[in-house]
């Protein structure tokens, strides 16, 4: 029990690491000795520690949207099965509550960012929304691909009988792997999509969004989005470990699942250029087409073609 | 039953009662009459929803109706619940709203005489059962609607929109005269209940008979492409007909569809993939065209396109359940629809009422123009928040367990061993997510264009929100929104006795297996909340004794601030509709001066109804050039007007002479 509690604790609290890792990898690439892998928690601490500048022309939504933010990312956290612990909450059609939790909190963050009134952040919000409802829908294949396969339509259930699937399955799990990678880039604001360390606003996404956020609450909003990257890495480690393993095995997978997720988006950050605006979309298209492609596979072999 | 038909009857009581009193009285007297068909009806209502039986009371006409049923079953009851509480708000909304046009003692006089008739024949679609009376009451509510929208007929456009409005009613009217009239022909019966031998699966002409029904339902409902009327009619109707219209008529077109599907049993299966995909394309459709509009109604009338596709989806997914015979899908497709009826009507009414009072306060409805009403409105602004919300499906909201309930049904027929309705199931699933993700994309540009930032332009400011009537109405639906949102089985249970009727034989275990599921989803919603609770009390905390300052937005260093920098809500929507350029077409003019140093410059875009000029134009075109045909019957000339009269006599002569 206490070992499950500690496991989840740091589920929550890893976020961070995430992106301390994927910083790493990029110094790394790029010659550099880089930050620790920490980093990020010192300066998460110390934002949870500094006031607050708040633009004048905002409003409650402004104040609220940060909470909001954090809460549903942990929310979202307690359907994501994870080994000795599986889901904390699970019941079939979670996988929509999950979707929807996160669609929540986005829209929140576009009101935040259309409260401050800067066309900056109008910018961003438009972006991000446009970028987002094609994820949405990818997505949505996704989870149509998993229940067509499975039978089954929540996160820990589906991930359970991934294993009595026919060979055909490593094919179609290759496929999901890649487009929730894309969607990962894509929702955790990476390179090709946005790039978190661009210093022109006008080409920003997520992080001109919250140019007008500042202590605590800039720290949710931090927490939130890397949160929001752990949940899908965390899918993609689902689809990854066999179901069959033992729990421990599951474990270190896991983790190392987790680790070759952050240095992949690392090594995608230190060698592609951030796209053309314009050609986002195309990108994120790949996903519809990855995810399309599994769901066609699932289709014919388990259903034994048009018939 | 006796009390509900009084309650009718009193809607329209109060519209005629209302001519004879002063202009100020006249809407107090309304409410009065409204308020009392609500104590009338209401516990009929509530007695049918929950026992599951059904009132009823025979009525002796002359012919040809004959003796005919009026009937109160589960699914009227519902309809009637809407109708009759959307009338009372409408009515109570007008008493604010029409101080506008205050002066004018005649228009009144005809608005709520319409207004009251609207009512009354709404709740009359609902009961009768028999198909020429049906006919009667449904043109009468056509009508009493026309003229509502047709209210201030001084404008060209609201006199255009109307007649539009009016023809396209009369169109659906045709396809239903159509639809009985065949049906009539096959039975020999105008009575409801005969008609199952022609609609059920196993009539000879059912498929085409249902075609007939669901283009005459409709084209009342919105489904594309026979939905053009209503972003025409929507912006030229006085708010609260609009949030009447939106919110309760639209969904006399889904009851006449459930209410044939309650005749029709198992359905042919092509006809369940129809309507799905029918559903499907109504809602990309309805929401890319909300997103690309400026006129805050034209919107909402886009978004309730949007949403009567959701229904649609709905309604499709329960017939491929009872296609497939699968009563866990059945329940949770109807119920996701007629939820989604409820759920729809309550939001939709608080958004359009937000929509009078802005109109209302700044004589504009160009969102683009707006902005910061956040601080002028603020009671308006919370309650449209609550509702933009809602309508997106977002999750501690009522808008979310409908859409929920859909979801389940598209994702349980995975399970199915057919490859069309896997492939149909994963149309379904990534179609709604995406008009979802859309619905995101039109409200967060909504609310956040016209309550947020800071006014655009020097619109007339608000002077006073606090109209009491105006914002009850809003307030009152405020409620059962969060209610349901957080424990849904308050409406689920409202909702089971009519879910029931599609139903063949008994589920109770069906049913109870998806009370465990919503109760949990209920309880893990509550969990959410403290989630946000505890973070809110958190962020409360870190602050307790820091500093915070209040300054102007970031503007990366830009002094001159200036508020028509924002980003507007045509350029928010630009990528979207970039991407759906097919679908939403814009039409661009610029202006600009062809000299070395220009002054002026403009830019207008405005989106198309592509569908418009697709489907409506070349019909009318067709149809026109058909008809001009028989133009010369009407010459204009006297002596052939003359020549008719004689060769009709000399007909009549000679029929009198041969009868001899």
């Amino acid at each position: 029990m206490i070992l499950k509690a500690l496991l989840f604790l740091f589920a929550a609290f890893s976020p961070l690491l995430f992106i301390g890792f994927i910083n790493k990898t990029k110094a790394w690439w790029a010659g550099r000795k880089g930050a620790s892998v920490v980093q990020p928690y010192y300066d998460f601490t110390r934002l949870l520690r500094k006031g607050e500048v708040i633009s004048k022309t905002t409003s409650f939504v402004f104040r609220c949207a940060p909470s909001v933010n954090i809460a549903a990312a942990f929310f979202a956290l307690l359907f994501i099965p994870m080994p000795l612990i599986g889901s904390i909450v699970s019941f079939p059609g979670d996988v929509i509550l999950f979707a929807y939790t996160l669609a929540a909190a986005k829209f929140l963050l576009v009101l935040a960012a259309l409260d401050t009134g800067s066309s900056f952040e109008g910018m961003g919000a438009s972006r991000e929304v446009t970028f987002s409802t094609l994820i949405e829908m990818a997505f949505f294949i996704v989870l149509g691909t998993l229940a067509l396969l499975t039978n089954q339509i929540s996160f820990e259930a589906i991930f359970a009988m991934l294993t009595v699937s026919a060979g055909y399955s490593l094919l179609v799990k290759i496929l999901l792997v890649a487009s929730l990678f894309i969607m990962l880039l894509t929702e955790g604001s990476r390179v090709p999509v946005d790039d978190p360390a661009t210093h022109l606003e006008l080409t920003m996404i997520h992080e001109v969004m919250i140019l007008d956020y500042s202590g605590p609450d800039l720290a949710f909003m931090v927490y939130a989005a890397a949160m929001k990257m752990m949940l899908i890495a965390l899918l993609i480690a689902n689809l990854c470990v066999p179901p069959y393993v033992s729990s421990i095995t599951a474990t270190v997978l896991f983790l190392g699942v987790l680790i070759v997720l952050s240095v992949a988006v690392g090594a995608v950050e230190s060698f592609i250029a951030r796209s053309r605006m314009s050609h986002v979309p195309q990108f994120i298209f790949l996903m519809t087409a990855l995810s399309l492609t599994a769901f066609a596979v699932v289709a014919f072999f388990l259903r034994g073609g048009l018939s | 039953m006796r009390s509900v038909l009084i309650g009718a009857a009193l809607f329209s009581l109060g519209g005629l009662s209302a001519l004879f009193v002063k202009e100020k009285f006249k809407s107090i007297l309304f409410i009065l009459f409204a308020a009392l068909a609500q104590v009338c009806i209401l516990p009929g209502v509530i007695q049918v929803l929950l026992s599951g039986g059904y009132l009823e009371m025979q009525l002796s006409f002359s012919e040809p109706i004959g003796v005919s049923f009026v009937r109160l079953d589960p699914l009227a009851a519902l309809f009637a619940l809407i109708i009759s509480l959307g009338s009372f708000l409408a009515a109570v909304y007008s008493h604010g709203y029409m101080k506008m046009y205050s002066g004018e003692s005649a228009e009144l006089s005809s608005y709520f005489f319409f207004l009251g008739l609207m009512s009354s024949s709404m709740l009359l679609v609902v009961l009768v059962q028999n198909a020429l009376l049906f006919l009667i009451v449904w043109e009468l509510m056509s009508l009493a609607s026309f003229f509502l929208v047709n209210y201030e007929h001084k404008k060209e456009d609201v006199r255009k929109a109307s007649i539009y409005y009016l023809v396209a009613m009369q169109i659906g009217a045709a396809f239903l005269l159509a639809a009985f009239g065949w049906s009539s022909a096959l039975t020999g019966s105008l009575d409801f209940n005969s008609f199952q031998s022609v609609v059920s699966s196993t009539g000879a002409y059912s498929v085409f008979i249902f075609i007939l029904f669901f283009l005459g339902f409709g084209t009342k409902a919105g489904f594309v492409p026979l939905h053009t009327w209503l972003p025409k009619a929507h912006p030229a109707a006085p708010t609260g007909v609009s949030a009447l219209m939106s919110g309760v008529m639209i969904k006399t077109g889904i009851y006449g569809i459930l209410r044939i599907l309650l005749l029709t049993g198992t359905p042919d299966v092509r006809l369940a993939y129809g309507v799905l995909i029918i559903s499907i394309i109504t809602g990309i459709y309805g929401i890319a065209n909300a997103i690309a509009q400026t006129d805050l109604k034209k919107l909402l009338a886009f978004s309730s396109i949007e949403n009567i596709g959701i229904i649609g989806m709905g309604i499709g997914v329960g017939m491929l359940g009872l296609v497939y015979n699968n009563p866990l899908i059945t329940s949770l497709g109807f119920l996701g629809a007629l939820l989604h009826t409820v759920n729809h009507f309550i939001f939709k009414s608080v958004l359009f009422y937000g929509a009078g009072i802005v109109y209302s306060q700044t004589h504009t409805r160009n969102i683009e123009k707006l902005g910061g009403l956040n601080n002028s409105l603020p009671l308006t602004s919370m309650m449209v928040l609550m509702s933009s919300l809602a309508i997106s499906g977002v999750p501690i909201l009522n808008g979310f367990v409908s859409e929920f309930a859909i979801y389940i049904g598209i994702a349980k027929s995975f399970s199915i061993d057919s490859i069309a309705v896997n492939i149909a199931a994963l149309m379904g699933l990534s179609g709604l997510a995406l008009i979802g993700a859309m619905a995101l994309l039109c409200f967060t540009r909504l609310y956040g264009i016209c309550f947020l930032g800071t006014p655009r332009s020097h619109v007339h400011s608000p002077s006073e929100e606090k109209i009491y009537s105006l914002l009850l109405p809003m307030a009152f639906l405020v409620v059962p929104m969060i209610l349901i949102g957080i424990v849904p089985m308050l409406a689920i249970s409202l909702v089971t006795s009519t879910v029931g009727l599609f139903l063949p034989g008994a589920s109770t275990i069906v049913w109870l297996e998806i009370v465990s599921l919503m109760t949990t989803v209920s309880t893990s919603l509550a969990v959410f909340v403290l989630f946000i609770v505890f973070f809110l009390a958190v962020r409360k905390f870190l602050l307790r004794n820091k500093s915070v300052q209040v300054f102007k937005t970031w503007d990366c260093g830009y002094q001159q601030e200036s508020s028509r920098v924002q980003y507007t809500g045509s350029s928010f929507a630009q990528p979207i509709l970039q991407l759906v350029a097919e679908l939403v077409p814009q039409k661009i003019q610029v202006h600009k001066d062809q000299v070395l140093f220009p002054v002026h410059a403009s830019f207008e875009s405005h989106a198309q109804d592509v569908s418009e000029r697709v489907f409506i134009q070349p019909a009318v075109r067709l149809l026109n050039k058909f008809l001009n045909k028989f133009s010369w019957i009407q010459s204009g000339r006297m002596q052939q007007y003359i020549l008719y009269g004689l060769l009709f006599l000399v007909a009549l002569l000679l029929w009198i002479w041969s009868g001899k």
